[in-house]
Order: structure tokens, then sequence, then C-alpha cells
């Protein structure tokens, strides 16, 4: 009965993990610049790998305490590297769709959190 | 003392976790490997204020939650958009009040922003400004400021607990 269950959740786990990782490479293809695409592949890191750890840790003799910190470091440094390669892309003066631009007024301007010369 | 007590309990958390052998056995030498650990740590830095530890579970906790809640909800809405046939974003960066003044408690909001799908930190300026890349900028600014705000209260509580 218990087995059971543990699979029905690691199937549940696996389809969710599954689900949330095409749709991250779909937002891949469709989105039109590099910010925009960072949020759909971000998706990807926050949501695909984490249900699939969680199928993992449950089906397989990985042991939850190794899955809790896998999940916690993926949590940890995903965001670190979307930030990196967003700002990265914003200083090189990568073009960005779309308007309501807080951070930059003219195409010149460095952006505001750059100390001044 | 508290502060090394509290260094202790994480680093024997992590023992038993990672070992996944809740013998006391297990339990007496990951004790003994984190006073190793501890006795080669630099004890220099030990300034900070370091009371209050079991005020901060609950804000901990709290925090986690508000955290995990935020992931479902725009993981999901992130989905619907992509999903959408016409892709309806309206992308553009909104500047956010960090609302707290150390650098830890805005790397820390930076980083809850980050990992939430639909939002991304692009940079932080000297006065705490967070310059966020939004997919949909509609009236994101106020529910932002108002979810930043939570934030920045809880991460007073946890990271400096009066008393």
């Amino acid at each position: 009965m218990q087995t059971v269950l543990f699979e029905i959740l690691a199937a549940a786990a696996v389809i969710t993990g599954t689900f949330f990782s095409v749709v991250g490479v779909l937002g891949f293809i469709r989105m039109p610049d590099v910010y925009t695409r960072l949020h759909a592949t971000g998706k990807v890191g926050v949501f695909g790998v984490v249900f699939l750890l969680i199928a993992a840790v449950i089906e397989t003799p990985l042991g939850w305490g190794k899955g809790l910190f896998l999940i916690f470091f993926l949590l940890v440094t995903g965001a670190v590297t979307a930030h990196a390669i967003a700002s990265a892309a914003y200083h090189i003066n990568i073009p960005m769709e779309g308007k309501g631009d807080a951070g930059r007024d003219s195409g010149d301007t460095p952006p505001p959190w750059e100390p001044r010369a | 003392m508290a502060c090394q007590m509290r260094t202790m309990f994480f680093l024997i958390l992590a023992y038993l976790l990672l070992t996944a052998n809740p013998e006391w056995s297990n339990v007496v030498l990951g004790a003994a490997v984190a006073v190793l650990v501890m006795a080669l740590i630099p004890r220099t830095a030990d300034v900070r204020e370091c009371q209050g530890f079991l005020k901060v579970v609950p804000a901990a906790l709290q925090y986690g939650v508000i955290l995990g809640v935020d992931l479902v909800k725009s993981g999901i809405q992130v989905a619907r958009i992509v999903l959408h046939p016409k892709l309806p974003i309206r992308p553009g960066i909104v500047a956010v009040p960090a609302g707290c003044r150390s650098d830890l408690g805005r790397a820390l909001s930076a980083h809850a922003m980050t990992l939430t799908p639909g939002q991304l930190v692009v940079g932080i300026d000297e006065s705490g400004m967070l310059y966020t890349h939004c997919l949909d900028t509609t009236d994101a600014y106020a529910s932002m400021t108002r979810a930043q705000e939570t934030r920045a209260e809880l991460l007073q509580r946890i990271f400096l607990s009066p008393q």
C-alpha cells in the first residue's frame, strides 16, 4: 500500500518536473530577447530539476538528506547565474524588448547602479 | 558562545543529513567532527550579536513559506504565458526600493526576487534600488513593492533580531 503511494508520488513528481522543463525550453524558443528568455530558463532550474530530484529521493537510494542539500544549493545558485547573465547583457547594451526602462533614460547613459565618472 | 553553539548545531545537522544515519554513535561522531571544524575556524569575526536564536526560527520559516508560495504562483503564471498562443508579455525594467540598509539584506532580497520566475534583478544601486526586469510590467510596481516590504521586514527580524 505504502510503496504504491510512493510510486504514485514519484510519478507525479517526474511528470511535473518534465512538464516544467518542456515549458522552459519552449519559452526559451518563443521569447524575443535575452532577459525574457532568462525568465523561461530559470523555471527549468527551479521547478524542473527540483521536482525530478524529489522523484529521485523517493524512488532511488539517494537519501533524502543529500536530496535536500542538492535542492538547497540548486535554489541558491540558480538565481545567481540568472542575475549574472542578465547583468552582463545589460552592461554590454544588448537591446531589450518593450518599454518601461527605469534603469536607463537614453541609449548612451550608463545604468544608475554604476559609479559615475 | 551562543554563536559557536549555533554554528555547531548547523554543522551536526549537515553531517546527519549527508550521512542519513541517525544512530547515536553517528551523532557522537558528527559532534566530534563539528568540534574539530570549529577548532579550525579562526575566531576573529565574533563581534556580532547572536542572541534570540529561537526567535529567528519562526521568521525564517515564514520567509521560506512565503518564498515557496511566490515561487509556485509565479511559476504557474509564467508557464501560462509561455503556453499562451499570443505570448502576452510586456517586458521592461522596474525600480523597486529594497527597504533594507544592510548589504546582506539587499543581496537576499535580490536573490529571492530573481529566483521567482517573471522577475530578474539586473542591478542594485547605492541607495538600495533593485532594478528588476519583469515579464509583465502591468501593475508590477505596486505588487512588487508590497512583496518587498514584507520580505524586508522578515529579513530584519531574521538578521537583526532585537534581543
